[in-house]
């Protein structure tokens, strides 16, 4: 016998529920359909399935890039590749937002660039962590003391903050200690020359290495070398007079091979660059580094600002460019695409803000425009909605924000891009033999 | 077919009705609940419908056989094909693919019917049928509660049992006021907590300030506790629909003024499983050190049922621990406020979570390093969210006849009026929540 209420309600409520489809404005409400129903039974025989397409799989670090999303104008990369052909060291300078800052993108770039060329080093550090989230792997960084001005908070009254845009400001007694996982032959600190400036010391296990004095004439982006003892993996740095301003560490190997250093900051735009790097101080710093490529990896925090994209962001771009072809008229440029961002729409669904296509577009259109090379990570990675569908993989590839890439995810754009590049490498080794 | 989605209540719906007018014949009624298991079973790989039955008859003559001889080693050998058919659909690759519902709630549940009846605390079922009716019965086995089949087989007697007066107005109410209950819990609370903070934190909690990882950690705390009793309460609300009584699985646990008092109230039936089949059984309680010792492990192999990782051995080892020191102090007839106990009770669950939740240790440690950073001023958290924590935990402290008495009042509404409170739950959780996927229980990936 039916329990009389519960059945009434429950024939009630299904009644609501095969007829709520139909009435305006609850068209979207998951109706008793009878679909639903047979599917109880495994039934579906009397229904035409519905066409479900599966997602394309996102590719693996095994997969070669097809060669679109790298578009590369005439000789915007030969110095990159004449470098990689000459067996030099390859310096590379990866400017980007957070992922960059994190080297999550960049480490494994790295790691590819480097098995293939040599490892000439672990490149540009800076003196302090400025956020828990920054890191370089394969060194650890601790310090102590130090007043932190990020380019992106825009502390420093000057603007110059050297070429790793954060501005470490020292007084007597601050330190900084790094430790690499192998051993370097020696490098640079990067610092402010300035009227009434202090002096900091470097030193690894004990022997100290340098005395440098800051205090000069006039402000003046600088850097001084060190070398270090045989098979020394660490280095301290102490401010024995202050007022120091710093910039960052470069570590180097003797021997050739690729130098990739990651420079990014947390929150990162293309404006942070035109509004807050000092331009005559910041292309002093870029002609004294000298790299073979610079790459310019930002938009994604740019990607929820419909109206900057479609009116400012293309000239922003076009004017950081202008400053580093002029700082580098040799060096290679390439424009890095922000990867898919993801946000939830009304109906709970992760998508890609429409601005952020736009804003990839704007990037390719620039980099055509001025000559530079262009990667499309956006599109590299398997174009809108590849958010979501990393973030349902399993593992996963992206975190749960739909912006920042997991180690997984960070590993396969980077073998994505390190793959493009060496391909393009290899297309421009067979154009150049048979001259 | 998860209680998240539509499938699973038109099966219910499907289910109430056959259930009920099947109830004239009782052989009937019992092939249909037996038909619905399995066919439960089979949404999620036709495997199940060979492995299940062929365990449960395996049990099923297993139990007489130790009535009858009290062999200890025929016991070994249910616990050993239970756990294994775990560990198998667990560990051996490929099975992943093919097994995709967990069998340690199937495991747990079978295990009862044989260690009660070694223990000579129940007798042997003389019907098959009521057995493996109760084995398998579909609510129970995505996450729980771990219903004890000894207690679940008398209820399909035809006389002297619930059943046989049928659903009451009271309880069929109070069944789908349950539903609702759990349903607005899971997706209101619980995934907006998990969607909007916790996920994103936990996956990179570097990013964040340590107060946005503060709030994180409180928060999953909360979203743990009504993904998972939202669960229950579909769960116990489609076996009463039924007219089949589910054990309570939770008691307001972070009212708890120890962490003893803790684990009779949060997942008290598996708690209670561990008690009774695994730390009454390690031996040397007359012994000074053992007694204490026995909770660590209990509490370790309880951490590590829910997955062969160090996080969740660290999280056993924690609540062991805890449990060991609340012994040793009670031991002594200390005592303590009862405010503060509440407190520090609440916080030491707090720290187990982190390692509960987190990938790895490593991501556990940072999540504890964030908060030490002392950077105490949350930066990414939205007031909505403030709002809708503060209700969570207010929701919480409820006092619990607060609750039966709405479930009480909701049941003597009309008919009318409850299938709008349906239909009005639906549409919330629609419009608030979206229609994109709901994230599986958590519970249901153990």
């Amino acid at each position: 016998m039916l329990p009389r209420r519960t059945a009434t309600t429950i024939t009630f409520t299904v009644l609501c529920f095969l007829g709520l489809p139909h009435v305006p404005g609850f068209s979207a409400m998951p109706g008793v359909t009878g679909s639903r129903i047979l599917a109880v039974f495994h039934l579906r025989f009397s229904e035409k399935p519905s066409p479900v397409v599966p997602p394309p799989p996102p590719p693996t670090a095994d997969d070669r890039v097809p060669a679109p999303h790298l578009i590369v104008p005439p000789h915007s990369l030969d110095r990159l590749f004449e470098s990689f052909r000459a067996g030099r060291t390859t310096r590379i300078l990866h400017y980007g937002d957070s992922p960059t800052t994190a080297d999550s993108i960049t480490s494994g770039v790295r790691r590819i660039l480097q098995a293939r060329f040599g490892d000439a080093g672990h490149g540009f550090l800076l003196i302090a962590p400025p956020w828990a989230w920054y890191g370089h792997i394969g060194t650890s960084l601790n310090a102590s003391g130090w007043q932190i001005q990020p380019a992106s908070q825009a502390r420093a009254k000057d603007h110059i903050h050297g070429l790793g845009g954060v501005n470490f400001v020292g007084t007597t007694g601050d330190t900084s200690h790094v430790t690499l996982t192998t051993a370097h032959s020696g490098g640079m600190v990067y610092y402010l020359a300035e009227p009434g400036g202090g002096a900091f010391t470097v030193s690894s296990d004990e022997t100290e290495l340098a005395t440098i004095q800051t205090d000069a004439p006039a402000k003046a982006v600088a850097r001084a070398g060190f070398h270090f003892p045989e098979g020394a993996k660490s280095l301290d740095l102490r401010v024995i007079r202050g007022p120091v301003r710093l910039f960052g560490y470069r570590f180097d190997k003797e021997q050739p091979g690729v130098q990739y250093s990651s420079i990014g900051i947390n929150g990162a735009q293309v404006q942070m660059i035109v509004r807050y790097f000092e331009v005559s101080q910041w292309q002093a710093a870029l002609r004294e580094e000298n790299p073979d490529l610079v790459v310019l990896n930002y938009g994604t925090n740019e990607s929820i600002y419909a109206g900057y994209v479609e009116t400012a962001y293309a000239g922003e771009l076009r004017t950081v460019i202008s400053r580093i072809r002029e700082a580098l008229p040799g060096s290679s440029i390439l424009v890095m695409s922000p990867m898919d961002r993801g946000v939830r729409n009304d109906s709970g669904g992760i998508v890609t803000p429409a601005a952020l296509m736009k804003l990839v577009e704007v990037q390719r259109a620039v980099a055509e425009e001025t000559g530079c090379a262009f990667y499309n990570t956006f599109e590299a990675m398997g174009g809108a909605g590849t958010m979501a569908r990393w973030y349902e993989m399993q593992p996963r590839l992206v975190s749960g924000d739909f912006i920042h890439p997991l180690p997984q995810g960070a590993d396969q754009v980077a073998a994505m891009f390190a793959s493009a590049l060496l391909e393009a490498y290899g297309k421009h080794q067979s154009y150049k033999r048979p001259q | 077919m998860l209680p998240t989605q539509a499938e699973y209540y038109c099966f219910l719906v499907v289910v109430f009705f056959a259930f009920w007018l099947a109830r004239r014949n009782r052989a009937a009624t019992m092939w249909v609940v037996l038909g619905a298991n399995f066919l439960f079973y089979s949404h999620w790989g036709l495997l199940y419908l060979v492995l299940i039955p062929a365990c449960a008859t395996i049990d099923f003559f297993l139990a007489r056989a130790i009535a009858a001889s009290r062999s200890r080693h025929l016991v070994w050998l249910s616990v050993a094909m239970n756990l294994g058919l775990v560990a198998t659909s667990r560990y051996v690759p490929g099975l992943g693919a093919l097994l995709p519902l967990s069998l340690s709630f199937y495991a747990f549940q079978a295990l009862t019917y044989t260690l009660e009846i070694y223990r000579e605390e129940a007798d042997p079922s003389a019907s098959f049928v009521d057995y493996l009716a109760s084995v398998t019965f579909f609510p129970t086995v995505i996450a729980g509660p771990i219903a004890r089949v000894p207690a679940l087989i008398p209820q399909w007697r035809w006389k002297g049992s619930a059943l046989s007066a049928g659903l009451s107005q009271e309880d069929g109410g109070r069944a789908l006021g349950l539903i609702v209950i759990g349903l607005l819990k899971k997706f209101l609370i619980a995934d907006y907590l998990a969607n909007n903070l916790i996920n994103r934190v936990f996956d990179l909690p570097k990013l964040y300030a340590g107060g946005d990882v503060l709030v994180a950690v409180y928060a999953y705390a909360f979203q743990l506790y009504y993904d998972f009793s939202g669960y229950s309460d579909i769960a116990i609300g489609s076996a009463l629909l039924l007219g089949i009584r589910l054990p309570e699985n939770f008691n307001d646990p972070y009212r708890a003024i120890n962490l003893a008092d803790f684990w009779r109230r949060w997942h008290i039936s598996f708690s209670n499983w561990l008690r009774d089949n695994l730390y009454y059984s390690l031996p040397g309680k007359r012994m000074k050190v053992m007694p204490y010792l026995s909770l660590v492990i209990t509490m370790a192999l309880g951490g590590v049922w829910h997955g062969a990782h160090w996080t969740f051995l660290i999280w056993g080892f924690w609540h062991g621990t805890g449990l060991a020191v609340v012994r040793w102090w009670q031991s002594r007839k200390l005592s303590a406020p009862r405010f503060g106990a509440g407190l520090l009770t609440f916080h030491f669950v707090l720290v187990g979570w982190v390692f509960f939740r987190a990938a790895s240790v490593d991501n556990a440690l940072q999540i504890l390093r964030r908060i030490a950073s002392l950077q105490w001023i949350p930066d990414g958290v939205s007031p909505a969210y403030f709002a809708v924590l503060a209700f969570a935990v207010a929701a919480h402290f409820i006092p619990n006849t607060w609750r039966d008495q709405s479930l009480g009042w909701f049941a003597a509404r009309p008919a009318l009026l409850q299938a709008a409170a349906l239909v009005l739950t639906a549409l919330a959780i629609r419009y608030a929540a979206g229609a994109g996927a709901a994230a599986p229980f958590i519970y249901s990936r153990f």
